[in-house]
């Protein structure tokens, strides 16, 4: 308690020393136990009972054999939780890994305490998806948990016989445990180190000095805080100005290929954002903006100007911390997404359904009905229940109809002549549909149906109709229940972990739903949810699913924030001109190939039960393309050119180049790597691996020798998997 | 843990299902017992010594009703008029004179029009695919999609029958025709699973996969065991497309290879680590066999598909060395949602269609395998009937039932084939709210119903590639649910 109270008073001490205004928090320990599966006294196998009744007690003795089966459960015995209030059965996951070499996931039923520190976890004997079959019979299988994406012990269960002797998967050997929080020097801020270059991979476009010491000081929550309230853009936008379709002959590809490029391509907006992922100091925004513009696309492939798309990605970045009904209000106006998804064009007489149809499928509910913790609902054959059908799209088409650019002096940016990419869409009220529409019908549904216009008579009254009807539709789908855990859902993956467990999904999706104050859809609070949550937190995940691959733009962002990203020269900072480099790891920053984005949020690793959506993008030339990009970027730097970046783009490793220099074994090279790159995760194979590479070069370059420790490590895939 | 190749590719074919997988040696025993059986099954069923099939995908959702028009007056099927009255107000109809006339002996010698982009046009470097079908080496599958089991329009509007679940849905039809599963979200694709079943068999020496795609892994190119060859287009040269840059055998550089490749082999305690390790070992893998260039000697137009297709070529051309009989590959070109501007658009993306597959064709031609290659076109899905927009902006919204090409000497060309729509022929009946519409009403836009499903399409397909039948069913689940599952527009 004293030293609570002292760390509390020091960060006042500090709030005024940063003469900052928000109120300061102290944050707990970030780590969790990890759980403890039951086992019987013998062999290594599970201690579980089958039916599916709970006991009193832990029984002294288990079954040996179980059957599969979707109508069959078993209850299994798990200690060593501490668990949040309402915390239960859906945040732990229980997998059975099989001879077949396949995993599967059974679902946990429910959760009841049967004695002190010892819970009763009821589970069904049957894989909830099924998409690679069902467990089998066959055996001796491995079974084992997580919890908060941490990994309980393994341990053996035969199904539907005794025998066939299963090996212990390489996932499952030398789990390395939760480090636990030991230095108890610090007594304030935020003394976990491995947590908190965690926690700026997922809050940030990666971890730098600057913002580590920065949250050693402050801890978390009041970091936070502070990046809730950090001006915003650090590096002012590019000012482009808005041009006509058909470029001019002073600025087309051939007369003038760099007005060209800065107009009509996206590469000012590519290097806007690069400088400010490498050096803005309002990061989670950005961070948080760039999660939203992989829900929300829009996409140089279709868009024409970079102005269009600075317009729209203002929108996202000023929204990031606002409310989801807000954003969802401005992105439909926004006449980038009007032409990227044909809202410009569609009129009463030809309602376009491509708008309607993407933000239902893609930005708001999803096509599935689900659960609050984001699992599929079923119905009475297993199958999933549809949100809407056609006719459902048919009648929000009819509602979008009539907006288009605003081009009337009343819009400060309209340009004679030019459609105007920057003001939001405006009515047209001719061309408003005045039917009545049936929305989404959900129970209690808001504004399920929208009636036909009763008093259309003048254009006033025809755009106050089309404005209640456009409003109407727009909370129709906002408070639609699936839009916490959809949305909650997708934001996890961006910024923390591909396949969450249900039980994170749900304590973010209530938040969503209310951020404490009666709110919905407040942002600021389900990022805070996001992050701050336990499954989020620890100084080290050691559950085999846990994480995310790095997609291509955050791996580069995470190395120049690490190693800040120079000038080619080293002589200043870079102009940002990385996206033409990045081609071959397949993601070119603001030029997703459709509106499904560069992957999907459901994308399963092939051969696998993975759900890792950034998987999509790894394949065999794509890998080859990463591990050469960061040979250039790392060996060579991104050279200077008169198209892609004048300036070009080199990392300063000066730091890793003096513990090269100081040591001509590389340990303090390795040391200083492992606890900056990996958060203290090196294995000692792959320690020993990296350290025979650079012993190979001689110890007199020292230049040489940390290059060689940052290439091999960032080219691994240990270092790719952002966990 | 270095592994050779062969173990490489067992391990690779199974991701993480390695430890699952046989040891060396009872690999080597699975292989040449399949073998045999194939020898004996080669006489069979399969006459030549190699055999390739080249997926072209159409991505967004390619307009079937601007593809192939009624070039005719015949008043007791859907003929010109009907066609323009629904589509000239809007600016979405074709000119007559401008379509390339191709007689349909299946509907009587009627003469339906392609679209102009296949035939000659501005810049091309041949005369696209259009003359190929007085040759006989282009067909035409008619009003095709996805389908769980026949279906009628009042099966249809009543959901009397399973139906392909979100039908209209982009990425879902996509999946569908690229799974042949329009009942269930399924991880495997149609190619994949062809690959599964052929590739020991078939390619037994094989250096790269069964399997490859230009771009990325599409869910069509994955099996349950096979994994596919992510290849860049041209103009990288096939043996830069896999290489790595940095080594030149020095000691240092051979010391980071070396590291290198065992990070790739540590996966520490992580699936995603593994799964990550997996395309980087199988990439490292390969680049070791793609190291030599054969190139092509037919023109293919520089643009996307053109060098998506050259490279495919080059792959073909390069198959002794690379130890394959047997290949799929898969292309695939965007940009055919037009809901907006599908005038220009759709010339400009029917033009790289037609002049890259003719090219491809030339050069398989060429390479004397003209009746060993067969390309054909998938896409999403097909696009309403009744337009949406007008003028420059006109377009057309998502739909279903469409029209699929195929070409190549073992195509018995020059005609439609499909199973007959309620008028009589394989064409749909070109009417808002008539006996093809999906919908009733003010929703009936021309959302043709297929009458052949994408099954019995690819189905045909694979009997030609070789696909044992005993294996019919783990590739084409659904597919006795239909009456025909082979069209007759293969050779044997």
């Amino acid at each position: 308690m004293n030293s609570r109270l002292s760390r509390f008073s020091l960060i006042l001490l500090l709030i005024s020393i940063f003469s900052f205004t928000g109120r300061a928090e102290s944050d707990p320990d970030p780590d969790s136990p990890a759980p403890v599966l039951l086992g019987q006294r013998t062999r290594g196998t599970v201690l579980a009972v089958s039916g599916d009744g709970f006991l009193k007690g832990v029984p002294g003795r288990g079954e040996t054999v179980f059957w599969p089966g979707p109508r069959n459960f078993m209850t299994l015995f798990v200690s060593n939780l501490d668990l949040l209030d309402g915390e239960g059965a859906n945040s732990l996951r229980v997998y059975l890994y099989q001879k077949s070499g396949r995993t599967f996931e059974l679902e946990s039923a429910g959760l009841e305490p049967v004695e002190k520190n010892i819970f009763a976890l009821r589970v069904r004997l049957a894989d909830r998806d099924g998409f690679r079959g069902q467990p089998l019979a066959d055996g001796e299988s491995i079974i084992y948990l997580t919890w908060r994406g941490l990994v309980s012990n393994a341990l053996k269960i035969n199904l539907g016989r005794e025998g066939g002797t299963i090996a212990v998967p390489d996932f499952l050997k030398n789990v390395p445990r939760a480090a636990g929080s030991a230095d108890g020097r610090n007594l304030v801020g935020y003394r976990w180190s491995g947590d908190r270059t965690r926690f700026l991979e997922q809050a940030t476009f990666g971890p730098s000095a600057d913002a580590d010491n920065r949250i050693r000081r402050i801890g978390l929550r009041t970091w936070l805080a502070e990046q809730f309230e950090a001006p915003s853009p650090a590096i002012p936008y590019p000012v482009i100005p808005q041009m006509p379709v058909t470029p001019p002959s002073n600025c087309s590809l051939t007369t003038n290929p760099v007005c060209y490029r800065d107009r009509y391509t996206m590469q000012p907006l590519q290097q806007w954002f690069f400088k400010e992922a490498f050096y803005g100091s309002d990061q989670l925004r950005q961070r948080t903006a760039w999660a939203l513009g992989q829900i929300w696309v829009t996409s140089g492939v279709t868009v024409q100007q970079s102005s269009h798309l600075i317009a729209y990605h203002k929108i996202l970045a000023n929204r990031a911390f606002g409310n989801y009904r807000d954003l969802m209000a401005d992105v439909t106006l926004n006449p980038a997404m009007g032409y990227y998804l044909d809202m410009v064009t569609s009129t009463k007489t030809n309602p376009n359904e491509n708008y309607p149809r993407e933000i239902l499928q893609l930005f708001t509910i999803g096509l599935f009905r689900l659960n609050q913790d984001g699992t599929l609902q079923r119905d009475a054959q297993n199958n999933p229940v549809p949100t809407y059908d056609q006719s459902v799209v048919n009648n929000f088409s009819k509602v979008f109809t009539g907006w288009t650019y605003c081009n009337s002096a009343e819009c400060p940016n309209a340009v004679p002549g030019i459609p105007n990419y920057v003001d939001p869409m405006k009515l047209i009220p001719e061309n408003h549909d005045l039917t009545a529409k049936t929305l989404l019908q959900y129970p209690n549904a808001v504004n399920p149906t929208i009636p036909a216009c009763a008093d259309c008579t003048t254009p006033e009254q025809t755009a106050a109709y089309a404005d209640a009807s456009l409003n109407m539709a727009l909370d129709n789908i906002f408070y639609h229940p699936n839009l916490p855990p959809f949305i909650s859902r997708n934001l996890i993956q961006q910024l923390v972990t591909s396949d969450p467990s249900p039980a994170y999904v749900q304590r973010v999706a209530d938040v969503f739903v209310n951020n404490g104050q009666n709110q919905r859809g407040d942002l600021k609070a389900v990022i805070r949810a996001i992050l701050l949550d336990p499954e989020a937190r620890g100084s080290v995940k050691t559950a085999p699913r846990y994480g995310k691959l790095r997609e291509p733009v955050q791996l580069v962002t995470n190395l120049g924030r690490l190693f800040p990203a120079r000038s080619w020269n080293g002589q200043t900072e870079t102009d940002g001109g990385v996206a033409s480099y990045m081609t071959k790891m397949g993601q070119t920053a603001f030029y997703p190939p459709t509106v499904f984005n560069y992957y999907p949020p459901e994308y399963i690793v092939p051969q696998t039960t993975l759900n890792a959506p950034e998987f999509q993008l790894l394949n065999t030339t794509s890998a080859i393309g990463r591990t050469n990009f960061l040979y250039t970027l790392i060996f060579e730097g991104l050279a200077p050119n008169a198209t892609d970046s004048l300036r070009g783009t080199a990392l300063d490793l000066g730091e890793a180049q003096s513990f090269a220099a100081a040591d001509a074994t590389g340990n303090q090279l390795l040391d200083y790597l492992n606890t900056k790159m990996m958060h203290g995760t090196l294995s000692a194979e792959h320690r020993a691996a990296v350290l025979t590479a650079v012993q190979a070069v001689a110890p007199t370059d020292p230049a040489l020798r940390a290059k060689t420790a940052v290439y091999l490590l960032g080219a691994s895939s240990q270092y790719q998997v952002q966990r | 843990m270095k592994q050779n190749r062969r173990e490489f590719l067992v391990k690779s074919a199974g991701a993480l299902t390695m430890t699952a997988l046989a040891s060396q040696a009872r690999h080597f025993g699975l292989i040449s017992a399949l073998a045999q059986t194939r020898k004996s099954r080669t006489e069979a069923f399969v006459p030549s010594d190699y055999r390739a099939l080249v997926c072209i995908f159409l991505s967004g959702g390619n307009d079937g009703n601007n593809t192939i028009v009624p070039n005719h007056n015949d008043a007791n099927v859907s003929n010109y008029a009907a066609y323009s009255a629904a589509r000239a107000t809007q600016g979405l109809a074709l000119q007559q004179s401008a379509l390339l006339p191709v007689a349909v002996p299946r509907i009587g010698g009627l003469t339906y029009g392609l679209h102009p982009g296949f035939g000659t046009v501005a810049g091309g470097v041949n005369p696209g695919l259009h003359p190929l079908w007085a040759t006989g080496k282009l067909a035409a599958v008619t009003n095709i999609g996805t389908l769980v089991t026949p279906t009628t329009r009042a099966q249809y509007q009543a959901r009397s029958v399973p139906l392909p679940f979100n039908l209209f849905s982009h990425n879902d039809q996509v999946n569908q025709h690229q799974t042949c599963r329009a009942d269930a979200v399924t991880l495997t694709g149609w190619g994949g699973r062809i690959s599964d079943k052929i590739t020991v068999i078939d390619n037994p020496n094989r250096l790269v996969p069964t399997i490859s795609s230009v771009g990325g892994g599409p869910l069509f190119t994955i099996g349950e065991t096979t994994q596919p060859l992510a290849l860049s287009p041209a103009p990288t040269p096939l043996s830069n497309v896999l290489s790595l840059t940095g080594y030149n055998n020095t000691p240092v550089t051979n010391a980071r290879f070396d590291a290198l490749n065992a990070g790739m082999n540590l996966d520490g305690q992580q699936e995603l680590i593994a799964a990550s390790n997996n395309y980087h070992r199988q990439a490292l893998d390969i680049s070791r066999s793609l190291n030599n260039n054969s190139e092509v000697t037919v023109t293919f137009p520089n643009n996307d598909l053109g060098n998506q297709l050259k490279q495919v070529a080059r792959m073909i051309k390069t198959r002794a060395v690379l130890g394959v009989t047997r290949q799929i590959f898969f292309c695939t070109l965007g940009g055919f949602d037009t809901h907006t501007a599908q005038i220009n658009n759709q010339l400009a993306l029917f033009a790289q269609v037609s002049q890259g597959m003719r090219a491809f064709y030339d050069e398989m031609t060429a390479q004397g395998l003209g009746d060993k290659v067969t390309q054909f076109t998938m896409s999403d899905f097909s696009r309403t009937f009744n337009p949406g927009g007008s003028g420059v902006n006109v377009g057309s919204d998502h739909a279903w039932a469409n029209h699929s090409f195929i070409v190549g000497d073992s195509v018995i060309g020059g005609d439609f084939y499909g199973v007959n729509t309620s008028n009589g022929t394989p064409f749909p009946t070109l009417v808002q709210n008539g006996p093809d519409d999906a919908d009733s009403g003010t929703n009936a836009r021309g959302r043709w119903i297929p009458t052949t499903a994408v099954d019995q399409y690819a189905a045909t397909l694979a009997k030609w590639f070789g696909l044992p039948p005993a294996d019919t069913a783990y590739v084409f689940p659904n597919l006795g649910n239909f009456a025909t599952t082979d069209l007759g527009f293969m050779l044997p």
